[in-house]
């Protein structure tokens, strides 16, 4: 059997580059690998208007209020969508910060907007003279210039900066600056006192409106999937990626079964992908030792819990300041799980029997930890810490929780394909970003192995639906 | 008596005397303002204990810029740098590692611990020393103002985007590397023997209250092999007589080139007419007028103490404030009897004569960290020690010896702040720490002397006790030091320059900020 | 501290010239005599004994062995037979040389290599997904080196083996007086030779077998100096001294690709992949820019230059190793970079980097010399290496 191109993976990066690639008129046939996960995020309108998401049924929500924030005297702060609004809220708490929190919003938006602009097309290359390089790096540079060369200055000032700084230079509330630095290092390893937690709070501010730094929901994979044009094997294993003659023949699936193709397309993470799939030896050492240094250490658990009655929020954020997600930031440091966890709820919509499926996500669990290893009775007593510290913040206190399952980063790796359970593949950090992301030598999605491209979310902009799969088709349909 | 001049110099530093005498060599006449009796800001050497002479607040000369060696010829005024050969790691286990600055010795030493890392070394140290040549014209050039539309900030920019697209792309992307990841992960990269990363990680949290696996603490390694490059200069080392004869050397020149300066003069405020800084007010209240006034004090000092936040911009004084300090470290300077022992290692060999780095492991300085950054001193400190006495016996009498210990985190805001008790306590950490791989030590203790971020404030006057005059991080290096649009050294206020460490390219004994304001008030070309 | 070999206690008994110098780390004789002439005749007249021992060796074991040494250097590993000896340079990604060496299949699954400088972290970064194992056996093999006409003679005294059979970068395992030994047919030297590789414990006795039995051969032990002049007039390049390995060069016009060595006869670009082969076609296609060749110095040329100053003509007592210019009508085309006076061929002989478009052998270049404190430029002719190469030596 043959196709003319063969993806790997169906995540949202992975179907969008199916899709992209059958309407350039290619055979695709997708490799699902992995079970898929819901894409939360920003899907860009060129996207959705070029494969006609709308008209497949995408639905993007966004909760109103979109975080809910406990606060110390058991009170809680919901902050609404529009800014006057969520200003008004958190005037409760803090009237300097209310005061602040207009403009706070509006500098995260344009610095956020620059960022976009750098999203929005494949990394600019700055080693490069050649005259479509300096075209496009042109291009880019009067698109920026239109925002003013103050603001880029500014944009660079805060990029490598902490989030705890970042957010200590506007804010005077905790319950606040934990909120939204807890967005700083979500999925990184780092504490918000690290340098670089302030662009990892912009990245995740890319694409959505001002003053909501959560991400929006969406049904994007369903849509993805239900787009016709594709052919989509699920359930199957990939053993190899088949290379002659320094070029892609095709892969290998583990049944055995080979499948030729002129162009394999992998959303799997670069290091699955180069080192394992492929045959190394197609590869220079150096670009083997710049693999294996790409960081992806997996920090967060992911722990599903069913409750009986409304949880009377969209989304929490438990961070209660930013020493509390520094000291939890600590123990991942020594590689223990945190004592006291970063978590955030996100609910769902209530289930046919009335009951409600929270999701939560849970920092700092790491994956690589100091002492022993992630076994069912960590995962257990992880679980426990979980719905102990909801309790907290549910009605009915300790028996709110009535089902639950958890997922470690052990578990994320081996389900969801995340290396070491890092969903990033490569994290968000400012050394495997732009050019560098996940390192030089395959910023622009191609590899040495001719035919042979990446397109999974360690690729730039390693953010948004889909973003670096259509990303990674223009490089394809340049050839 | 109204006294005139062409610049006034704030401060005796090693800055403002370096800026003093370029003015001076220009046909200036420049006075410089000490507030103490005693030049060189936090370069000083004291006769601390009777016989005993100590660099009080800094202890090494890294990197000196080799043209103000040249330009102010500081040998003939008594600079003599010492080189340091080596640095050494004690351990836990009462093992070692060191590193040598011969190579053969340094690649055994290595091997012992791993032949992968003795090989690596080698590479790390050409790139580094590739990395250095790239970024080193970076410490002699006015940073350009990235935001400005001006034709001598674009052409100063287009200089700067044309070198570093004149780098190759490997170096290009390693420069990136270098400048956003922490010192930690930089070294993971290279390196797999932990007590080799951590010593090498360390030289980038130094006078920064940041941990090693902080991004943007790899940068700093790059120092270390700018200072190698001024190999023949010998610009990484120990200056003869401590870092006070380094102040007094420049303090020479200075004046050979006819630069008046005056101690136990402190300056009550800049004298501002019309919007322009046209003198200063002493304490004693003498007013000298001047062209331009040059402040070597710190940035939060210059303009919120010296100056008034009334005479500037909202937004400029809002970046002031936001400027960070955080003073991070202290000095304990011993008096010793006899040299300390380390377990293993030959009683009075050759590895002491070179830094003594206690950093066994990565985890070890992050620990030491976190203490920190809730508010305590890390009761096991980094210590980077040297003995001068070993290179200049005249700092000690015959047959006893100087220790000079760097020692962090020393977090300037302490839970309850700084009090008598809580200094002995940091220097009792010190000790016990250094006496836990030389036992020796306690023992042959004479005399010591503690300095907590909080005295380096109080005697010298820099903000927080930070000796780089504000954190060396990427959010405040090159145009962003210290204030975005205003790091070329004049500032809102016409006539009013700053010429400290508190500017680009900031840090150290280097001397560059000092010159390179000189070349700003003269208008000439960097 | 300096490492010394396992033969020091007996070279430094021997060593009355006290001219020791460091190699890798370690300490070797430049000399054992007050000059280096005598050693320098014993290995073409007789026989020399050169400790050999700092250069790196390694171990290469496994299933994947032949296939990690074919992915690193040039050469065609996997189809060597065992007892081959292939001598080798080998690449970074870009093609240029970080070393060069000799590879010894000792069986199916097990080579040893050597180089120059050490190579372990990259043997172990190409292994990645092999079935290997790479041991560094620098300090625990010793090794010497047994060169000049008397060799195979004084060898076979001790050594059970049939060494007549032994072909040219041919290696055996031996017994040598009760010592397990390998015995290669390689060297240095370009002269009849052998290198015998032993277990450092045993090194002392192999070291006293052989100069017990090579001295009635008139066997010399031999230093730096003397192999310096030897391996000239083989026309072997040294590392760091005839070429800086793309490891330590600091700047691309300091690299080179084994063509502009003359070693693209070790490139095989049949072979389907190894590190640096998509850099070498196209070094390959476009054709080498410099060329590694040898000059001779013409002495009527040089006479003259001393002539002019009333001097008879002087040549270097022992090889130069220094960047010296190479000249023609007055632009600079090359540069030697080590060079000395040939006792043997009675030649001031130098090896050369030459721009290709004037490295053809025949061509006459001036060469810089230094004549009574003043640079003149004296004829020097382009030749092929070596400049000795006795029939004895593959026979």
């Amino acid at each position: 059997m043959s196709a003319h191109a063969i993806v790997i993976g169906a995540g949202a990066n992975e179907l969008v580059a199916a899709h992209y690639l059958a309407r350039a008129g290619r055979k695709v046939t997708v490799i699902e690998a992995y079970t898929m996960h819901d894409a939360e995020g920003w899907i860009p309108p060129p996207i959705v208007r070029d494969l006609g998401l709308d008209g497949a049924g995408l639905k993007v929500g966004r909760a109103d209020p979109w975080l809910t924030i406990p606060l110390p005297d058991g009170g809680r702060l919901a902050l609404p969508q529009d800014v006057m609004q969520s200003a008004e809220a958190i005037r409760r708490v803090s009237p300097h910060d209310a005061e602040r929190w207009p403009a706070f919003c509006a500098r995260m938006a344009s610095l956020a907007r620059m960022l976009q602009t750098l999203y929005e097309a494949p990394p600019p290359d700055p080693t490069r003279g050649g005259l479509r390089e300096r075209a496009r790096q042109a291009r880019l540079g009067l698109r920026l210039r239109g925002i003013g060369r103050k603001e880029i200055a500014e944009l660079f000032r805060v990029l490598p900066m902490s989030v705890a700084d970042w957010l200590d230079d506007w804010f005077e509330t905790d319950a606040l600056k934990g909120a939204l630095g807890a967005a700083g290092i979500r999925h990184l390893r780092h504490g918000p006192r690290a340098g670089g937690t302030a662009f990892a709070l912009l990245h995740r501010h890319v694409g959505e409106p001002p003053g909501v730094f959560r991400p929006a929901t969406s049904n994007v994979m369903d849509a993805l999937a239900k787009l016709p044009g594709i052919e989509i094997r699920r359930g199957v294993e990939i053993s190899g990626i088949e290379v002659r003659a320094g070029t892609v023949a095709g892969v290998t699936l583990a049944s055995g079964e080979h499948i030729a193709a002129p162009v394999v397309v992998s959303g799997l993470d670069p290091r699955r992908t180069l080192l394992d799939l492929v045959d190394p030896g197609w590869l220079d050492p150096e670009l083997v030792r710049a693999l294996r240094n790409i960081r992806s250490r997996g920090v967060s658990a992911r722990v599903d819990v069913t409750v009986a009655r409304a949880p009377g929020f969209a989304v929490l954020a438990v961070a209660p300041s930013l020493d509390f997600l520094e000291r939890a930031s600590d123990d991942a440091k020594y590689g223990r799980i945190s004592r006291e966890p970063y978590l955030e709820v996100r609910a769902g919509a209530p289930t046919v029997d009335g009951r409600y499926r929270l999701n939560v996500h849970v920092q700092y669990a790491p994956y690589a930890l100091a002492e022993g290893d992630w076994d069912a009775a960590r995962r257990s007593a992880l679980g426990d810490m979980v719905v102990h510290s909801l309790a907290a913040h549910l009605s009915g206190g300790d028996d709110a929780v009535t089902e639950r399952s958890v997922l470690t980063p052990r578990d994320l790796e081996g389900t969801a394909g995340w290396p070491e359970g890092q969903p990033h593949h490569a994290e968000l950090a400012l050394d495997q970003f732009l050019w560098m992301r996940p390192v030089p030598a395959l910023a622009r999605y191609r590899t040495p192995v001719a035919g042979l491209f990446l397109c999974g979310p360690a690729m730039h902009p390693g953010g948004g639906v889909g973003v670096a799969g259509a990303h990674a088709t223009r490089e394809i349909l340049r050839r | 008596m109204v006294k005139k001049c062409d610049a006034i110099v704030i401060g005796g530093g090693h800055n403002g005397l370096v800026c003093a005498a370029y003015l001076a060599r220009a046909g200036k006449r420049a006075l410089v303002l000490e507030r103490r009796e005693v030049l060189g800001g936090a370069a000083l050497s004291e006769e601390v204990f009777p016989g005993f002479t100590f660099s009080v607040f800094s202890y090494v000369v890294s990197l000196l810029r080799p043209e103000i060696i040249r330009d102010l010829d500081l040998p003939r005024h008594g600079l003599h740098i010492l080189p340091l050969e080596s640095t050494l790691t004690p351990l836990p286990d009462g093992g070692h590692i060191a590193q040598w600055n011969d190579h053969d010795q340094n690649r055994h030493e290595l091997a012992r611990h791993s032949l992968r890392d003795a090989e690596a070394y080698d590479e790390l140290g050409r790139l580094l020393h590739q990395m250095a040549r790239a970024v080193r014209p970076l410490l002699g050039m006015l940073p350009p103002d990235p935001a400005s539309l001006r034709v001598r900030d674009l052409a100063s920019l287009a200089r700067l985007g044309g070198h570093l697209r004149g780098l190759a792309p490997e170096h290009f992307h390693a420069l990136h590397k270098l400048l956003t990841m922490s010192s930690a992960d930089y070294l993971d990269e290279w390196f797999e023997t932990e007590a080799l990363k951590a010593t090498k990680s360390a030289s980038g949290i130094i006078g920064t209250m940041l941990g090693p696996r902080s991004p943007g603490t790899a940068y700093v390694l790059l120092h270390h092999y700018m200072g190698e490059l001024d190999g023949v200069f010998r610009a990484w080392g120990f200056a003869k007589g401590g870092n006070g004869s380094v102040s007094a050397a420049i303090a020479a020149a200075a004046r050979r080139f006819g630069a008046e300066i005056r101690t136990g003069a402190p300056v009550a405020n800049v004298i501002v007419k019309g919007h322009r800084a046209v003198g200063v007010a002493l304490e004693s209240g003498e007013e000298i007028q001047a062209k331009v006034v040059v402040s070597g004090a710190d940035p939060r000092r210059t303009f919120l103490d010296l100056l008034g936040p009334g005479q500037l911009p909202d937004d400029f004084v809002a970046a002031i404030r936001r400027f960070r300090f955080r003073g991070a470290s202290g000095k304990v300077n011993l008096a010793l009897a006899e040299l300390p022992r380390f377990a293993g290692l030959p009683d009075a060999g050759p590895h002491l004569r070179g830094a003594i780095s206690i950093s066994p492991s990565v985890d070890y300085l992050e620990r030491a960290y976190d203490e920190a950054k809730y508010g305590e001193f890390s009761r096991r400190p980094y210590l980077d020690i040297v003995i001068p006495s070993l290179l200049d016996p005249a700092m000690a009498p015959p047959g006893k010896h100087v220790m000079s210990i760097f020692a962090q985190y020393a977090p300037y805001a302490l839970n309850g702040g700084w009090t008598d008790a809580r200094r002995e306590a940091f220097g009792d950490a010190v000790i016990d720490t250094i006496t836990e791989y030389a036992p020796n030590l306690k023992g042959a203790i004479l005399h010591r002397q503690v300095i907590t971020p909080a005295d380096i404030e109080r005697t010298v006057g820099l903000t927080e006790g930070n000796i780089f005059q504000g954190e060396l991080t990427l959010q405040q290096m090159f145009f962003f030091r210290p204030v975005p649009a205003w790091a070329r050294y004049a500032t809102p206020v016409p006539g009013l320059y700053q010429c400290g460490a508190g500017t680009h390219p900031g840090g150290g004994v280097m001397g560059a900020s000092g010159r390179l304001a000189a070349q700003a008030i003269l208008g000439e070309k960097a | 501290m300096l490492k010394t070999t396992p033969f020091h206690p007996r070279t430094a008994a021997l060593c009355a010239s006290y001219a020791w110098r460091r190699w890798a780390g370690y300490v070797v004789a430049s000399s054992y005599g007050l000059s280096h002439e005598h050693e320098y005749h014993a290995i073409r007249s007789a026989a020399a004994l050169l400790d050999i021992s700092p250069l790196c060796k390694y171990l290469v074991r496994g299933k994947d062995a032949a296939r990690l040494l074919d992915r690193v250097v040039p050469r065609d590993v996997a189809h060597a037979e065992v007892g081959r000896v292939l001598y080798t340079p080998w690449c970074d990604a870009a093609g240029k040389v970080l070393d060069d060496g000799t590879i010894a299949r000792l069986d199916d699954a097990l080579f040893r290599m050597t180089s120059a400088d050490p190579g372990l972290r990259w043997l172990e970064d190409n292994a990645l997904g092999l079935d290997v194992e790479i041991e560094d056996a620098t300090d625990s093999i010793a090794a010497l080196a047994l060169q000049g006409p008397a060799s195979r003679a004084i060898l076979q005294e001790v050594c059970s083996k049939d060494l007549g059979a032994l072909k040219y970068f041919r290696t055996t395992a031996a017994e040598l007086r009760g010592a397990p030994v390998t015995i290669s047919r390689t060297g240095y030297t370009g002269d009849l030779g052998f290198e015998v590789w032993v277990d450092a414990p045993d090194a002392l006795a192999v070291w006293d077998a052989l100069i017990q039995a090579g001295t009635p051969y008139g066997i010399a032990p031999a230093g730096m100096l003397a192999l310096d002049m030897a391996r000239i007039e083989a026309g072997l390049m040294l590392i760091d001294v005839d070429y800086i390995s793309a490891r330590k060069a600091l700047i691309p016009q300091q690299t080179s690709t084994p063509f502009e060595l003359g070693l693209g006869w070790a490139v095989n670009l049949d072979k389907e992949n190894f590190v640096g082969k998509r850099a070498l076609v196209e070094a390959a296609k476009r054709g080498p820019a410099w060329r590694f060749m040898g000059v001779e110095i013409e002495w009527e040329s040089l006479e003259e230059l001393y002539a002019d100053v009333k001097l008879a003509p002087q040549v270097p007592a022992a090889v130069w190793r220094t960047s010296v210019p190479l000249y023609t009508d007055g632009d600079q085309v090359g540069y030697a970079t080590s060079g000395g006076w040939s006792p043997l061929l009675k030649r001031y002989i130098a090896l050369a980097h030459i721009e290709s478009s004037h490295a053809a052998p025949g061509t006459r270049l001036e060469m810089e010399v230094t004549v009574e404190h003043r640079r003149m430029h004296a004829t020097a002719c382009v030749v092929r290496r070596p400049f000795f190469d006795p029939e004895r030596k593959r026979a």
